[in-house]
């Protein structure tokens, strides 16, 4: 872990709340673009991953001592998801629910899950497992997914494939039950 | 017109699209209450979220725009200080309360 981050830990868990506040810019430096393409993952809209991360932020000044004996950074990810992140994730939704079909327990697990396979693999390792995983697929399997994850809609995949948006919703369902299958069997290998 | 009677793969592809556009309250308020009970039991769907939030990540997280982090620290101090003066004015003690009344 980096030192300038460990000294920064060290400060946020003081007892005095005027050094938990010193700490917390360091602190903020070292991690803001971990957490929000972290909690951009949960919300895909970076205005949002702001405000919750604006409150994560004042929770850990506020209660810091989940981060006492944090060993790595993939600890302290966890660690911030799993006490901090998923409470306001479900804050935000909680206002809605009122409104929704979905039971409260669903839509917790929807919007701020437990945390999964490879949720703690890093940006340009989780891409490359990716890629390495499509390059598995079948041609269609393959191009479908690519063409989603370039951003385009699912009527303009089904313009490319000559086929139906229906058809299209099929084939991207069934394709990502099935990359998850491989990462799963790739991370079982892994362990 | 809302589609009212999508199957699982629709609604995973609507959550999906849904997640990568940012719009996921309005995927939230779309659904009705056979849709939601359709999610509740399907396992591979609660399976594919999982996925396709890698995929999202994957995809687009690197094109998250960051903002200027000073600014940003500023708001997150601005955050402390209110709960610190919310914090004091919560223990201040009854009597006192009632001298500055």
């Amino acid at each position: 872990m980096d030192k300038r981050l460990r000294n920064a830990l060290k400060g946020l868990t003081s007892p005095d709340a005027e050094s938990r506040r010193r700490a917390m810019e360091p602190f903020v430096r070292a991690t803001f673009n971990i957490f929000i393409r972290h909690l951009y993952r949960y919300l895909g809209n970076e205005v949002e991953c702001e405000d919750v991360l604006e409150d994560v932020y004042a929770d850990i000044w506020e209660n810091p001592d989940h981060l006492r004996d944090i060993a790595n950074d993939a600890h302290l990810l966890r660690t911030v998801y799993l006490y901090y992140m998923r409470k306001r994730l479900r804050e935000v939704y909680r206002r809605m629910n009122r409104n929704l079909a979905l039971s409260q327990a669903d839509l917790e697990n929807l919007v701020a899950p437990e945390m999964g396979l490879h949720d703690l693999t890093e940006q340009a390792e989780l891409k490359q497992l990716l890629h390495r995983m499509l390059g598995k697929l079948k041609a269609r399997e393959r191009k479908a997914i690519e063409m989603w994850m370039q951003g385009m809609s699912n009527r303009a995949i089904a313009i490319q494939l000559k086929t139906t948006v229906g058809a299209v919703k099929m084939l991207e369902f069934r394709t990502i039950l099935k990359l998850r299958r491989m990462m799963k069997d790739y991370s079982d290998e892994e362990d | 017109m809302a589609n009212l009677n999508r199957e699982i793969q629709e609604l995973l592809a609507d959550y999906g699209v849904a997640l990568r556009d940012g719009c996921l309250p309005a995927f939230l308020k779309s659904l009705t209450r056979e849709e939601a009970r359709a999610i509740r039991e399907s396992d591979d769907f609660w399976a594919a979220t999982e996925m396709v939030r890698l995929m999202n990540s994957a995809g687009f997280g690197d094109k998250v725009v960051a903002p200027d982090v000073g600014l940003f620290i500023s708001r997150v101090d601005a955050a402390i200080v209110s709960r610190q003066k919310r914090a004091s004015a919560s223990t201040r003690s009854p009597s006192r309360n009632r001298v500055n009344l």
